[in-house]
């Protein structure tokens, strides 16, 4: 089964290029930011008259 | 008694802050711990670390999860059973709750998913940001909420507008309310106390039940070093607290002490039962004098007694007095405790322990492994002494608890209360089981566990033969 949680790259493996790391770090940044908003919003739509 | 509206109310508030209180409690310092595993995983490239970040990290997700959820409940009960207290305290109370959530939550919840997703896809640097990125966030939503209830505590920076609101007029006065600096040490201090007494709890666990390994022997060790050095720093920080109680709140403090006389000479009590009905306590044992030098530095100082307040304005002093006593009692054996690692450690690392190490000492692992929970009962008795003692206000000395209350009836609040603890007692119930679980499967249970499959079914021999081998 696949590990939910990451492990970090095995010893010796080439790392992927930088713009794909950050490219990564900001679009997961983003998602969980977003993720937090949306559910932020939704309780608010839900709460709001 | 008679169940009311503000007496549900409470007793809901309690039942749920409480049962929050555990998680933040546990994930403040966990998100430290786990940022010193990585930045010594990065430095010594040693596999223990790893292992041991690769483990707690699981724990740590599901608790961050928990304490979210039971945290969101909170801020809605101010608005359903505390609507008053919201009306008027909201212009000074509302930012605050407001800049948790901009400043640490989002934090937070942007970095937490580099932290458990992103380890191969941003790299390591990245990645060791993104959890101490997380481990920030978890002190800044401390600071915020201490922030919050020490204006509660001891309100200043505000000023009561015609119609009994407030408005603030110095956020720094509001944001760094008198007792706002002990306080926050105190609260983070017991955060990582608390974090330190699980992993020791834990490690003793598996050397008790595996033997020693170099996961579980860092991590016991690791927590000693924690428990050894903030314990008897948090008595430190937990009088200097005291002295602001004595100072801005001596109600509190006469209830804590149980004196009900003010008068210089206060004895100190070790136990006793503060009984208001009598107005005094029955059962003391006490000794002569000591009271008034721990509390105000001299046995000549008077101190003042529950009875300089107004029956009505006095706060419950039986439950104050003994979750002050569960608090200080649980701290003085996590100080014990920290002595004895440590001593043992020193000894081992001397060479003069023999085969007396931590690791070694049976009485010693089986005497961490019982004070595991001792961070929360004491985190939890702290609390009670905090908000039980304001009492009756619930922002001191200006706005009553009992009219805060929402204008709702008995009936609504004792619903709402019995569905919390159905919720409470089937999903908590679950989530704790099962940390507890992983917690007692330990870092190696992981690797121990059947080999990846592959695609093959379990149980399937094929699945543990390399994929070069397979038909």
């Amino acid at each position: 089964m696949r590990r939910i949680i990451e492990p970090p790259p095995e010893a010796g493996a080439a790392p992927s290029p930088l713009w794909r790391r950050l490219a990564w770090f900001v679009g997961l940044a983003v998602a969980g930011t977003s993720a937090t908003a949306a559910v932020a919003y939704g309780l608010r739509s839900l709460l709001m008259p | 008694m008679d169940l009311d509206a503000l007496l549900l109310s409470r007793l809901q508030f309690a039942f749920t802050v409480a049962f929050h209180i555990i998680f933040p409690s546990f994930t403040i310092g966990l998100a430290s711990f786990l940022a010193v595993l990585e930045g010594l995983w990065l430095l010594t490239r040693k596999e223990a670390f790893k292992t041991l970040y690769l483990f707690w990290v699981k724990v740590f997700a599901i608790s961050f999860g928990m304490g979210v959820v039971s945290g969101v409940v909170l801020s809605y009960q101010l608005g359903t059973n505390w609507s008053v207290f919201a009306a008027v305290t909201a212009p000074v109370i509302g930012p605050l709750l407001a800049f948790e959530v901009l400043t640490a939550f989002f934090l937070e919840a942007s970095f937490l998913g580099v932290m458990l997703f992103g380890w191969r896809k941003v790299g390591p640097g990245l990645h060791f940001a993104s959890t101490v990125l997380v481990a920030v966030g978890t002190l800044i939503s401390a600071f915020w909420i201490i922030s919050a209830n020490s204006w509660m505590q001891h309100p200043t920076g505000h000023e009561v507008l015609a119609d009994g609101s407030l408005r603030a007029v110095d956020w720094w006065q509001v944001v760094f309310s008198p007792t706002f600096p002990e306080r926050f040490a105190h609260m983070a201090l017991a955060a990582y106390l608390t974090t330190s007494l699980v992993v020791g709890a834990a490690s003793a666990w598996r050397i008790l039940r595996s033997g020693p390994s170099p996961e579980s022997s860092i991590a016991l060790r690791m927590a000693i070093g924690m428990f050894a050095v903030v314990a008897p720093l948090q008595l430190v920080v937990g009088d200097l607290s005291g002295k602001d109680v004595q100072r801005l709140q001596p109600a509190k403090l006469a209830a804590i002490e149980g004196f009900w006389e003010t008068r210089t000479e206060q004895p100190f009590h070790i136990v006793a039962w503060p009984d208001r009905a009598i107005e005094g306590n029955r059962f003391e044992l006490s000794i002569p004098k000591v009271g008034s030098w721990i509390t105000a530095g001299s046995v000549e100082a008077e101190v003042q007694g529950l009875k300089d307040f107004a029956p009505e304005d006095r706060p419950p002093a039986a439950i104050v007095f003994w979750a002050f006593r569960v608090m200080v009692g649980l701290g003085m054996l996590m100080i014990a405790l920290g002595a004895w690692g440590a001593w043992l450690t020193l000894r081992d690392a001397l060479g003069r322990g023999g085969r007396e190490g931590p690791e070694r000492s049976r009485a010693f692992l089986w005497s961490a492994v019982a004070m595991g929970p001792a961070g929360f009962v004491a985190v939890i008795a702290g609390w009670i002494v905090a908000e039980v003692g304001r009492q009756p206000y619930v922002v001191y000395g200006f706005l009553r608890t009992a009219d805060a209350v929402s204008p709702i009836g008995a009936g609504q609040v004792s619903a709402s209360l019995l569905a919390f603890m159905v919720v409470y007692a089937v999903i908590f119930v679950a989530g704790m089981l099962y940390i507890l679980r992983l917690i007692a499967q330990g870092p190696q249970g992981e690797e121990e566990d059947a080999p990846v499959s592959d695609g093959q079914p379990p149980g399937n021999a094929l699945a543990a033969a390399p994929p070069e081998h397979r038909p």
